[in-house]
């Protein structure tokens, strides 16, 4: 076991509004949610002393700036103004949980005490992956001539990989789009707060890249959400309940650019992340009482439960099925709706809920129960992460 | 059929990596980057051999035939260069003399419901310009 198992806490969580069009600069976003997550631990803005972001834009052919499509840790800088600033990072290899990952070892290594973690994402004005253009240079020069344009086809073709594979049938995910639905109607802080969505709805929504349908994809949205990190006897004195990072993983596959439809690189991604997640915490996958996994395409979950070693291989739309993944079955999943019902956020939306329902805080939507709390962060191929939050810390 | 008469696709831009398997295409020729140390094919080429690490690797040649590792079926217009065409077959060809390499292509010559992960296909030679040739696919007996 890894032994500064517990030693860091998740303590207070932030959101902005999320909208579908870019009315206000993504810094505004940034700002209410990182003021938030500060308010939410009881702490004041001067007691932060760490930053941490991943501030990548994944929409193509958009221009990067700084406060409007991004918003880096150099631009959260210069907003806050922080009087007491003693660490900052931004990350690379992994997507948003490999800033809470960094903050988690700034805070161990006693580099700073109050580290804040946000996510802003921005939605473009126009089509999200703006291909404009008639050359394919870098890894692109193998894909983009067939028409793969986005990180959607990518997924697609595993997916079709894996259902043909397995004879399976992507009826089947319609439950998942369904259930996560239902969930994200206890989160007021999500999209599709409001909107429900049915079974009739799934199967008659316009297709996108087979096998994905339109709720099979995340909608892009402009908002952000933030979290503090602290460690474990300081998180004791805050406001909210601490919830206990037991353990976290990195994948340790990469898969060389431009090679896609590769379902056992997601496997391997996923796998070995995973692994270092149950070593350093002790645990098993039937030790958890409720899962966050990745959804922005929804056959990033089966890849998920999967890899994770939540089911077998080639039986994760099976295992979704008759109630398991409801807030009261066996694993319920998605608990805060998933990007499918929060909007295009990224992972940190997973590592926030999976740190409330460790936490009990997690309103209506509350899991009974709850001590290990599971997340898979984003898609396991590219830049995944797993953590494991507790709600008792031994 | 998909119609891919008014597509333009984006032209290949070779690399020093790349530049043997577009000299090739252009003679009609599939080549593919393969390690010298221990024999493994691999696409899109690298920096090594993605098995040993080796960097003593060579475009050699293989056959034009394979199967359909993977695929999926374009609706959305997003990508204006291709929305004529849709929908249409993206697909992941595994072939016979290379397992392992992906490579991307489109189905050819049928229509698009006709891909299905496991359908036997064979090369087809699709000039892009002078330059440019694209390996694409279509059904095949073999
Ligand atoms: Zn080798």
């Amino acid at each position: 076991m890894w032994e500064n198992r517990c030693k860091v806490a998740i303590s207070g969580v932030g959101y902005s509004k999320a909208t579908r069009s870019a009315d206000i600069p993504l810094a505004a976003h940034a700002l209410e949610a990182v003021r938030g997550a500060v308010a939410d631990s009881g702490l004041r803005m001067e007691d932060i002393d760490g930053l941490a972001t991943y501030p990548e834009l994944p929409a193509t052919g958009h221009a990067e700036v700084d406060g409007i499509s991004v918003v880096s840790v150099n631009c959260m800088m210069a907003m806050l103004k922080l009087p007491n600033l003693t660490w900052h990072i931004q990350v690379g290899t992994t997507n948003i949980g490999g800033a809470v990952q960094q903050a988690t070892n700034a805070l161990l290594a006693g580099v700073c005490k109050y580290a804040v973690v946000w996510r802003a994402m921005h939605n473009p004005s126009g089509t999200y992956q703006n291909l404009p253009g008639n050359m394919a240079a870098g890894a692109t020069q193998f894909t983009g001539p067939f028409g793969f344009g986005g990180p959607g086809q990518g997924m697609a073709v595993a997916y079709t990989r894996w259902l043909e594979k397995n004879n399976q049938t992507r009826d089947k995910m319609a439950t998942l789009a369904v259930t996560q639905r239902k969930h994200t109607q206890h989160n007021p802080h999500a999209y599709f707060y409001g909107t429900p969505l049915t079974r009739e709805d799934y199967f008659a929504s316009r297709m996108v890249a087979y096998p994905f349908c339109l709720f099979d994809c995340d909608i892009p949205v402009q908002g952000a959400v933030a979290v503090v990190l602290t460690l474990a006897d300081r998180a004791r004195d805050l406001k909210p309940a601490p919830a206990y990072l037991a353990g976290y993983g990195q994948r340790l596959h990469f898969e060389t650019a431009g090679r896609i439809g590769s379902l056992s690189s997601y496997m391997e991604g996923g796998s070995s992340s995973a692994k270092l997640t149950w070593e350093r915490s002790g645990f098993t996958p039937k030790d958890v009482d409720v899962a966050q996994i990745y959804d922005g395409f929804s056959a990033s979950v089966i890849y998920g439960l999967e890899s994770y070693g939540f089911c077998k291989e080639g039986e994760a739309l099976d295992f979704i099925q008759d109630g398991r993944i409801e807030l009261d079955g066996d694993l319920p999943l998605n608990t805060f709706g998933g990007s499918l019902g929060t909007g295009r956020i990224h992972g940190l939306w997973h590592i926030i809920e999976g740190a409330l329902q460790a936490s009990g805080r997690a309103g209506s939507r509350q899991v009974k129960d709850v001590n290990v709390s599971f997340v898979g962060a984003s898609a396991p191929i590219v830049t995944g992460t797993t953590f494991i939050f507790v709600r008792e810390p031994y | 059929m998909s119609d891919w008469s008014k597509v333009t696709r984006p032209i290949p831009v070779p690399n020093e990596w790349t530049r043997p398997f577009w000299a090739a295409a252009k003679r009609n020729a599939l080549e593919l980057q393969r390690c010298q140390s221990c024999g493994h094919f691999q696409h899109p080429p690298f920096a090594t051999c993605t098995q040993c690490i080796s960097i003593d690797l060579k475009f050699e040649p293989v056959r034009g035939v394979g199967t359909i590792y993977a695929y999926t079926i374009m609706y959305h217009t997003g990508d204006k260069r291709f929305a004529s065409a849709v929908p249409y077959a993206s697909i992941v060809v595994e072939l016979d003399d290379a397992p392992g390499a992906l490579m991307a292509g489109n189905l050819l010559g049928a229509e698009y419901t006709e891909a299905k992960v496991g359908r036997r296909v064979e090369v087809v030679f699709e000039p892009l310009n002078d330059d440019i040739t694209l390996p694409q696919w279509r059904l095949a007996n073999v």
